[in-house]
Order: structure tokens, then C-alpha cells, then sequence
């Protein structure tokens, strides 16, 4: 037993310590409580899409004669492959859902602020990679909302000022959805963002790890407490209980409310209602209320704003004098947020 | 919370993962036995066949499995709803304290599918049996077999065999299509069927003396005539009077309705030389489709209507019995979309009067008296443009009506109009004798119309063009010019050698008639250059 650590430890010169030093930082009290650990969430269900998402990948051929029959194939013929496609499809919709809170959860907790911008601007960027997943996860299923949600994506791409032709030409591959879409959406579905995401997800946990998480303090909390606990074995329990609930609530929906699969694409027939997915329902009902070149540019500002929130926010309390300016915007933009989507989801057009 | 209520919590969300992988197992398991067609369903055995249920599952566990499998163990019709039988029933017996029958006849069935009963009592599949008087049946009776048992003619090494069963190829094979009289073993050692039982309208037997002489067990169990009995033929005739058998297409016990929808399941009888139906088929964009598609084709649905729940392809079903959504019924009469009937040696439309007959009245107010009360052809035919219109245009489905009614016009008129009455002649001329099959010119009659005439106008009518022609008409076109005109001369010149100068003038005079027609000129010296 000593002579194998010793052969590892002659390989990798790593000493015990160092490691423990790296794996087990005091964490602080306040991720004892739940809705802290909302930045791991989507962390683990982001390694399950990278699990699943290889096993649908063994069956899926990204081009438009084959896809929809392989999608079909995958949910109906290949073994657990309704399984697999269950958890890829609820694990998005879960994942999406749990970066959106825990976006939230920093931003009325201002932990954002000074010296954590740059980290705010990455999780920024996750946001939309994640978003982009999404996205192009629905379009290679070929069903009627795939062709159309792309056709629509590539029209408001289009209505973009200056550039808005090259941005569809990039993510068409043409003027209009042809034969190399498909695989297009694919590379960057299974290939580019995962990687882009994993190397800001890298970044991301540096930057926690380098300025520490913030710290807050409840007023329930004794005195004499100590403010940290150790993450090993502690906080990695509460993670693994995190990830096992996670495991069950995905293993529930995958089978009893397993993915369904819709009419094939067909270029021909415009379906009555196009929806995309749930997580567009805001920007959607947004470019519906106003004229296209104001919507699509406004939606860019927005997203600028978001951006440099934390320059913004400093600005706006010193002009303001007002501590609790962020949190009041923050409540309005959630409540738009909500009413946008609900709006969206009761339309029927 | 403390790391030890966390490891409690871990363990439990652990084991209740791994439970939630079994329940992924087992549904993956379900999946897997739906698509190879042995679904276990949930299912309450009911309290009257709980006992037959029990035992049957160690002495026959295959039926009992079957009908674990069926709709009627999911909705409580157990084995005794269906083989429940009055004391009066010739074939019934006491059975563990029940009075059942073995088989289960459409009357059986139209207690609770009383809709389905009478429209397959009004179709052709009803009347299969009447093959029992047919040129078929005479061929497999008495030119295959023997009308009565003969005596072997050498030891069969092995086997002590007394007696030769001259019907064997009758009830093995023209039966277990056609279906057979079903009949229960007489005392004498003879048979007991239904025209000795007299059933009257519930079913019931009248004559006392027959149900008296039926041979039973030391049990009390009739027994059946060995031959009559196993047969699941669709026209079969039931010890009851009923007609048919609804297992022919729902096989016994699990009655699938998705094995119903299958082509396969029409296969068992629809094939062969003389109607190749399910090859013919095969052979068509319809057949093409249905094997590429099948898995998609929604084929346990519910209701399984065309244009709602698939679309995919055509089976047998779909186009002559399964709903759509415009005919949103299913129909057991399969005749009811079909409006030539290819199956006589010269076609006929299904003009049908009030009992189904087709009407052969050349008068057009005849026709259309009895038709009044009937069926025509183009009623049956818009029928079945409302299935091929769910794929395709009106003006397309008329094209191919078109295209069909004038190969079937062309083959009546060119070969088997003429070829029927070059037969008559030979007949009514003492040129042949009144026996069929006697004679090799009548083998080639049959030939001609029975295998090689029906392939072709099976083929025209199902979109097969191979079957149409190489398989169809070119062999009728052969065995027409280089069989039948032949025979039926050499028969004309052996007559006028015997001294029969008047009969042979006569035939003679009918074949020189048929070949002067234009039609038929090219054979005489030819009407056109025939190409290189």
C-alpha cells in the first residue's frame, strides 16, 4: 500500500496538504442555507447534459433528411434511449431554471459588487452560452419548432443593424436554413459551447476560489458562532444530497413526463402558432410588443446593461445616494421577467 | 443539520435513486415486450374464470398468457364469458362445474360485439364455406383425394395405416382457409353436423336424435370429428348455423387488434398462386412504405384511424375494414370498399342486391330495382376513394381507377369471356365430357382464370405491375394462344375424325369467330411491325 503511494506520489508530485489546501477551503456559514448552493446546481446538471448528450450523440445524424428519424429512433426504437432524452430534455429546462435563480440570488445579494465584477461579466457570459444550448438543443431535434424557432431566430438576427446579415449568414450557414444548418447548429450545440462553457465554468470557480464567496451574516445566527465550516466532508454533503434530489427529480420526469416528439419539419407548412421554448417566452412577447429594429436593439441593450451591471449599479447608488436602488430595479426587471413569460405562455398567438 | 442527519439523508436519496433506475428498468422492459408484442397488461382475473385461470396456467400456460395479453382480460371477460354454454348446445359439457363449449362461434362473440357480428355476417368472408360446393373443392375432395376412406395400397413402415382419409387435403388445406362444417363424431362412427342438428334461432339444436347419437367421453365431453376440428377457417359453419370464425383474423385468446391490422395476418390465406394478394402488396408502394414505416405506425392505438393516428402507409386493414377520417367506422365486411370482384373467371362489378348477391340482370331498370335495396359498385367504390384520398388527390385516385377498370374490361373481354365460352362449347358439345378435370384442356381453363387471370387483376387492382403483367396477363396471354385455342382444336379435329362433323363444325365455328376478332388478328398474320 505505502510502496503504490509512494510510485503515484514519485509521478505526481503533489503533496497531501497542498491538495487538502485546494479541495477543502473553509466555506461560510450561509451556504448551510439551500438557496446558496444554487451556483452548484446547474454545474452538476450541466455534467449530466455532457453525460446524456454523448449517449443521444451515439444515435443522432445532424442532417435534415436523417435527424428527425433519429431523434425517433433515439425515443422509440434504441434501448433507454427515451431515458437518456428525458433527462438531456428536463435537465435543460432544470439547468436553465437554476442559473436564472442563481443569476437572481447574487444580484439581490449584490455579489456582484467590488472586486467580483469580472466574475459577474463571466457568469454573464454562461447565461447566454447556456441559453444558447438551449436553443440550439430544440433545433436538432427537426420537429416543426426546430426549423421554424431557427427560420425566426435567423429573421430577428437579420433585423440587427449593420451586421444583422452576417450574424444569419453565421448561423444558417446561408442565406436560409439549407443543408448545412443542421450540423452547423450541432458543432456548436455538442462542440463549441460546451467547450466555451467549460473553460468560463473554469474561470468562474477560480475567481470564487481566488476572492473567496461572500460572506453574509443572518441576524438569527448566535454571535459566538464560527463563521466557516469545512467543505470537506460537510458542504460536499449537502451537495450530494443536492445532486441526488436532482437525480430523482430528473429520474421522475423523464419517466412520467417523458420528451415528446413533434410533427416533422416541414419548410412548406408554417405552423398556425410558433413558440419557442420557455426560456424565450421574455425576449419573444418583447419583440411582438414592439416594431422589429427598436425590439432586437433594445433586448442588445439590455443585455449591455446586465453586463456592466456592477459599474452601473456604483453609478446609479452615488448619483442616487439610495443603497437600495439595485434591489428595487432587480424587482421590477423579475416582475417584468415573470409577466413577459406569463403573458407569453397564456397568448395564444 | 448535523453531517450524521446528512449521511442518513444521503443513504435514503440514494436507495430511492436506485429505485427510481428500477422503475426506468421495468419500464424499459415494457417497452421493450410492447414492440415484440407480448405486453403484460395490468389485469383482474375475473371470479367466474379465476378457477379455469389457475389450473390452465400450469396444463396450457400458453392461453392463459395469451389472454393475460388481451383487451379482454384488461376490461374482466374472462374464459367463461366467451365458452359459456346452455345444456341444450350439442357441443357443450360440464367442465369443473360450468357448461362450456370448446369453440366459440360469432354467435359467441355478438353478445357484446354485436355491431361487428352483423357486419361479418353480411360479407363474403362469411360465406368462405360455401366453397364446399365449389370447382375447388372438387378438386381437393376428389381429384387431390377421395370423397370415402380407400384402402392403402403398401405398408407405411412405422405406421399401421388401415385406412387412407381420401379428405385429408380438404380439410388441411381448402378448410383451414374456407372453413369447414364443424362436426361432432356420431356413435355409428359417422358424422354430426349442422344440417343433422337443425339449430334453430337461438342456435339450439332441434333434432333430439342427432344430439342423442353424438359420441361423448367417459367425462361426458362430445367428440369432434378430427377432421372438422381444429379449424379457425373465416367462413366456417358452426355446430350453432352461424357463419365464420372470428379467431381467423383475431387470433384465439389474446385477440389482438394490432396482429388484426397487420398484412401478415391476411397472409395466411391471401397468398399463393391463385391470389397472391400479400405479395402482390409487398410488391406495391402501399407494401413498400408499410415495411419501412410500420414501427411508427401507431399500431396499438386505440382507435387506429387513417389521417389521425398514422398515415404513414396502407395495410390490408386500412384499406378494406379500418376507419378513417372521413368513414370514421370500422367495418367487418371487407367486400363493402371493394367494387369488381375479381374472383370468378370473369370479372363482375359488385352491384349487390338486398341479399348480397351480385346482380346479373342486363336490364338497366332491373338493376336498378334491385339495387334500390341493395349496394352498387360505385357506392363501394367512393368508399374506398375516401381512404386513398387521405394520400391522394381525386384526380389521381380517378386516374387509377381508370387504368384498373380497363385492364379488368380488357382481360374479361380479350380472354375470359372467350375462353368461357370456347369451354361452354366444348361442353354442350359432348367435345369434353360433363367431369371436371377430366380432360387437360379444362386444367388449362383453370389455369387461366383461376391462377394466372385473378394474379393479373389482383395485380391491376393493388398497384403491382409485375403481377399485373409477367405475372398476369402475359401467362394468360400464353396459356390462352398456346394452350387453350390449341387443345380446344385438337379436340375440334378429333371430333370431325370420329364422325362428330356437326359438334366440331360448331366449336370450330366459335374459335374462328374469337380469333377474327381485331384483337386477336395479330396471331393470323400479324397487323403491325413487332419491333426488334
Amino acid at each position: 500500500m505505502i510502496s503504490i503511494r509512494h510510485w503515484f506520489r514519485e509521478r505526481i508530485p503533489i503533496s497531501g496538504d497542498v491538495l487538502r489546501e485546494l479541495t477543502n477551503e473553509p466555506v461560510p456559514n450561509h451556504l448551510k442555507r439551500w438557496w446558496f448552493c444554487l451556483g452548484g446546481t446547474p454545474a452538476y446538471l450541466f455534467v449530466v447534459q455532457i453525460v446524456t448528450g454523448i449517449l443521444l450523440a451515439f444515435n443522432y445524424q445532424a442532417t435534415p433528411t436523417a435527424a428527425y428519424e433519429s431523434v425517433r429512433y433515439i425515443t422509440e426504437e434504441a434501448s433507454y434511449g427515451w431515458y437518456f432524452r428525458g433527462i438531456h430534455k428536463w435537465a435543460a429546462t432544470l439547468m436553465i431554471a437554476a442559473v436564472i435563480l442563481h443569476q437572481m440570488r447574487v444580484y439581490f445579494t449584490a455579489a456582484y459588487r467590488k472586486p467580483r465584477e469580472l466574475n459577474w461579466m463571466i457568469g454573464m457570459c454562461l447565461l447566454l452560452g447556456t441559453l444558447g444550448l438551449g436553443f440550439t438543443g430544440y433545433c436538432l431535434v427537426f420537429e416543426q419548432l426546430s426549423y421554424w424557432g431557427a427560420t425566426v431566430a435567423a429573421n430577428i438576427c437579420d433585423s440587427v443593424p449593420w451586421f444583422g446579415g452576417f450574424l444569419k449568414r453565421m448561423l444558417l450557414g446561408g442565406e436560409s436554413y439549407n443543408e448545412h444548418t443542421l450540423s452547423r447548429m450541432f458543432i456548436l450545440h455538442a462542440a463549441v459551447l460546451p467547450c466555451v462553457m467549460i473553460l468560463l465554468l473554469f474561470v468562474h470557480i477560480s475567481f470564487i476560489r481566488l476572492q473567496g464567496v461572500t460572506e453574509f451574516k443572518f441576524s438569527d445566527e448566535p454571535k459566538d458562532k464560527p463563521g466557516f465550516f469545512s467543505f470537506f466532508p460537510d458542504h460536499l454533503f449537502t451537495e450530494v444530497i443536492i445532486g441526488l434530489v436532482l437525480m430523482l427529480l430528473l429520474s421522475f420526469l423523464a419517466s412520467v413526463v417523458p420528451a415528446h416528439l413533434g410533427p416533422k419539419a416541414d419548410p412548406f407548412t408554417t405552423p398556425e402558432t410558433i413558440k419557442p421554448e420557455w426560456f424565450f417566452y421574455v425576449m419573444f412577447r418583447w419583440l411582438k410588443l414592439f416594431s422589429g429594429t427598436f425590439a432586437v436593439l433594445s433586448i442588445g441593450f439590455i443585455i449591455f446593461a446586465m453586463f456592466i451591471w456592477p459599474w452601473l449599479d456604483a453609478g446609479l447608488r452615488r448619483i442616487t445616494r439610495n443603497e437600495e436602488i439595485s434591489t428595487w430595479i432587480g424587482i421590477v426587471a423579475v416582475i417584468a421577467l415573470i409577466g413577459l413569460t406569463v403573458w407569453e405562455a397564456l397568448a395564444a398567438h | 443539520m448535523n453531517l450524521q442527519t446528512k449521511r442518513v439523508i444521503i443513504f435514503v436519496l440514494g436507495i430511492a435513486f436506485l429505485a427510481s433506475l428500477l422503475l426506468v428498468q421495468w419500464q424499459e422492459t415494457e417497452r421493450r415486450n410492447e414492440e415484440a408484442g407480448i405486453t403484460t397488461k395490468l389485469i383482474s382475473v375475473p371470479a367466474s374464470s379465476s378457477r379455469c385461470v389457475e389450473c390452465h396456467d400450469s396444463s396450457s400456460p400458453g392461453i392463459t398468457a395469451h389472454w393475460r395479453s388481451s383487451t379482454h382480460a384488461e376490461k374482466g371477460v374472462g374464459c367463461v364469458e366467451c365458452h359459456q354454454a346452455s345444456e341444450s348446445d350439442a357441443d357443450s359439457f360440464s367442465h369443473y362445474g360450468e357448461v362450456i363449449a370448446t369453440v366459440v362461434t360469432p354467435r359467441d362473440c355478438s353478445k357484446c360485439h354485436v355491431t361487428e357480428s352483423a357486419e361479418f355476417a353480411a360479407s363474403h368472408h362469411a360465406q368462405g364455406g360455401n366453397i364446399l360446393a365449389s370447382l375447388d373443392n372438387f378438386l381437393a375432395e376428389t381429384v387431390e383425394g377421395n370423397r370415402t376412406p380407400f384402402n392403402p395400397h403398401s405398408p407405411t413402415p412405422g405406421m399401421d395405416v388401415t385406412e387412407v382419409n381420401g379428405m385429408a387435403s380438404a380439410f388441411t388445406g381448402c378448410q383451414q382457409c374456407h372453413g369447414g362444417k364443424v362436426a361432432l363424431m356420431d356413435k355409428d362412427g359417422g358424422m354430426i353436423n349442422v344440417d343433422d342438428l337443425q339449430p334453430n334461432e337461438e342456435g339450439l339444436p332441434t333434432n333430439a336424435a342427432a344430439v342423442a347419437s353424438i359420441l361423448k367421453d367417459d367425462n361426458g365431453k362430445p367428440k369432434f370429428h378430427p377432421g372438422t376440428w381444429p379449424n379457425t377457417g373465416i367462413g366456417r359453419i358452426n355446430l350453432d348455423g352461424s357463419l365464420g370464425s372470428c379467431s381467423a383474423c383475431h387470433s384465439r385468446h389474446d385477440f389482438s387488434p394490432r396482429r388484426a391490422r397487420q398484412p401478415e395476418n391476411c397472409g395466411k390465406c391471401h397468398l399463393g398462386p391463385d391470389h397472391p394478394q400479400k405479395e402482390i402488396y409487398e410488391e406495391s408502394k402501399h407494401g413498400v412504405a408499410y415495411r419501412d414505416l410500420h414501427a411508427s405506425m401507431n399500431l396499438d392505438a386505440e382507435t387506429w384511424i387513417l389521417g389521425e393516428d398514422y398515415a404513414q402507409a396502407p395495410t390490408c386493414a386500412t384499406c378494406h375494414m379500418s376507419a378513417n377520417s372521413v368513414d370514421r367506422s370500422v367495418t367487418h365486411n371487407p367486400g363493402t370498399r371493394i367494387s369488381w370482384t375479381n374472383r370468378p373467371p370473369v370479372s363482375k362489378l359488385m352491384d349487390t342486391d338486398a341479399d348480397g348477391k351480385i346482380i346479373s340482370a342486363l336490364d338497366p331498370a332491373e338493376r336498378q330495382e334491385l339495387l334500390s335495396n341493395g349496394m352498387s359498385h360505385e357506392e363501394r367504390r367512393q368508399s374506398m376513394r375516401n381512404v386513398c384520398q387521405h394520400c391522394h388527390t381525386p384526380d389521381y385516385v380517378s386516374g387509377f381507377y381508370k387504368q384498373y377498370d380497363d385492364f379488368v374490361v380488357l382481360y374479361n373481354e380479350k380472354f375470359a369471356k372467350p375462353g368461357e365460352s370456347i369451354i361452354n362449347a366444348l361442353r354442350t358439345n359432348s367435345l369434353i365430357t360433363p367431369t371436371q378435370f377430366d380432360e387437360e384442356i379444362e386444367w388449362t381453363w383453370f389455369y387461366l382464370w383461376h391462377h394466372e387471370g385473378r394474379r393479373a387483376r389482383h395485380g391491376a387492382s393493388m398497384m403491382a405491375p409485375d403481377y399485373a403483367h409477367w405475372h398476369g396477363m402475359y401467362e394468360v396471354a400464353e396459356r390462352f394462344y398456346q394452350e387453350l385455342i390449341p387443345q380446344a382444336e385438337e379436340l375440334v379435329e378429333h371430333a370431325a375424325e370420329e364422325g362428330r362433323t356437326d359438334q366440331a363444325a360448331a366449336v370450330q365455328a366459335i374459335i374462328d369467330e374469337i380469333l377474327a376478332r381485331p384483337e386477336h388478328a395479330w396471331k393470323s398474320g400479324g397487323t403491325e411491325p413487332q419491333g426488334g
